[in-house]
């Protein structure tokens, strides 16, 4: 049986890992390959590199960070931010990457998820949608870093991106982005129950427990997790030893010296 | 001459079918001490070198493509005794004909290819390993395996004493790992699947320098 995912995920811009609050007020928490390789050896599943830088030039920075990150990094790599093509996603493959994540390309030219998974198969397109809530109760799909609203429906959305070819949905909550109170299990929920490909769920992470609800209540495959690591206020050792404990199965690693079994 | 020829650094080709991302596998075979180059062409990825590396990322309708060409000279070198790897993809190369697009596979191992029998398709994610019986998994201690997969391969029954190890998605139970000879195959990525990935990898390899060994001594 397939394990669960912890997914770490670092927000680069200028070759450098950073972290906002509600996609603003960034500071910068480190150096993107070191981090990785720690993260590896504390048990994460996949590290995922989002650009959130909008110039050509950080572009081309990220794609030499991934570079030097995938000789040292022995589990998958997902790069997103800015990819508007399937030749941005051979670029980034090229690059290193195992996957990677499509967000505001994919609205205004759905097509391109097609192309590419045509070209590198539906395992490495992963459709990146971030949601929000609106007045009316209905979660709507936003782009361009969470700064603009879509008509889309975010569920609606998800089923095209699969339809079109994405093997993954990472779905991220613009109001739990950073927030630590816990991923948005309506939507998590609601997105997981509509496809068949695996769910990621992102946004929110606080502690180990939110985690746990994000699988066991929201049928999540896999959880992103950012800030909480970054700040050292855990390890991936200890959430997934919350995650084993609550009965979820993950993958076993050896941890790393100072982290006990 | 045995010591000149076992000082020689292992020859290691990639057969590239042109599809994906070649970067981190090159670097966890050169990691270890080999020497690799990477070849479009079927023919001259068996010749003149100590192991053939299949790599996990395309479909499989232009893979075959590209080997058709060199299919017999490479099914001949891989009966032949020289030891291979096939990731993913290319794992399924190793058997006869795939649903997921047209061509001939090397026909290494009795079966075909088929589409997961599963809600959730493709798998992605780390799965664990079970009835393992290779030893180069078995030494690497590798029970759970990162895979991102849509298709698995099915052996006839006479291609089922080959699978080394099995795995099972949403009760779709698969061949994990094959081995005919010298020749394994792994429906994961052990390239990506951490340490004992990486272990596994090396493990390969040593085997490959000591059948080089071998070979070279006994020329």
């Amino acid at each position: 049986m397939l394990t669960r995912r912890v997914i770490v995920c670092l927000d680069v811009k200028g070759g450098r890992v950073v972290k906002g609050v509600n996609f603003v007020g960034l500071r910068d928490v480190g150096d993107p390959v070191s981090l990785s390789e720690r993260y590896e050896l504390e048990g994460a599943d996949e590290i995922t590199f989002l650009d959130i830088s909008a110039s050509a030039e950080e572009r081309a920075t990220l794609l030499d960070v991934a570079r030097r990150t995938a000789e040292r990094l022995f589990i998958p790599l997902t790069i997103g931010g800015g990819v508007r093509t399937a030749d941005d996603v051979a670029r980034a493959l090229r690059a290193g990457a195992d996957k990677v994540s499509v967000n505001s390309a994919a609205v205004t030219n759905p097509e391109m998820l097609t192309a590419a998974a045509d070209r590198f198969g539906a395992q490495c397109v992963v459709a990146s949608i971030d949601a929000k809530k609106n007045a009316d109760g209905v979660y709507k799909v936003w782009v361009k870093g969470g700064r603009e609203e879509t008509p889309l429906e975010a569920v609606a959305w998800a089923q095209e991106c699969v339809a079109r070819g994405a093997g993954e949905i990472l779905l991220t909550s613009i109001d739990r982005d950073g927030a630590r109170i816990g991923y948005d299990l309506e939507i998590t929920r609601a997105v997981a129950e509509a496809v068949h490909v695996p769910v990621i769920a992102s946004g929110g992470a606080g502690n180990a427990q939110h985690l746990v609800d994000a699988v066991q209540q929201a049928h999540a495959d896999a959880v992103l997790v950012a800030g909480i690591l970054h700040d050292g206020l855990t390890t991936v050792h200890a959430l997934k030893q919350v995650m084993r404990d609550a009965g979820l199965l993950v993958r076993e690693t050896a941890g790393v010296a100072g982290v006990s079994e | 001459m045995n010591s000149v020829a076992s000082a020689l650094p292992l020859r290691v080709s990639i057969f590239d079918y042109g599809a994906g991302n070649l970067h981190s596998l090159i670097k966890a075979i050169e990691a270890g001490g080999a020497s690799v180059t990477v070849n479009v062409d079927p023919v001259a990825a068996v010749a003149n070198t100590d192991a053939l590396i299949l790599p996990g990322v395309g479909a499989f309708a232009p893979a075959a493509e590209r080997l058709a060409p060199g299919l017999i000279a490479m099914r001949t070198a891989l009966l032949g005794g020289l030891p291979a790897l096939g990731i993913c993809l290319g794992m399924q190369l190793l058997f006869d004909a795939s649903d997921e697009g047209p061509g001939s596979g090397l026909g290494i191992v009795p079966g075909r290819v088929t589409r997961l029998a599963a809600e959730r398709v493709p798998q992605i994610g780390w799965n664990h390993l079970d009835e393992v019986h290779d030893p180069l998994l078995q030494a690497a201690a590798l029970n759970v395996a990162y895979y991102a997969n849509s298709f698995v391969c099915r052996p006839t029954s006479d291609g089922a004493p080959f699978v080394t190890a099995w795995s099972e998605h949403e009760g779709d139970r698969f061949a994990a790992a094959v081995r005919r000879g010298n020749v394994v195959g792994t429906q994961f990525h052990p390239e990506k699947s951490s340490a004992p990935g990486v272990a596994f990898v090396k493990g390969f390899l040593d085997f490959a320098s000591s059948v080089a060994t071998h070979n070279r001594s006994s020329v």
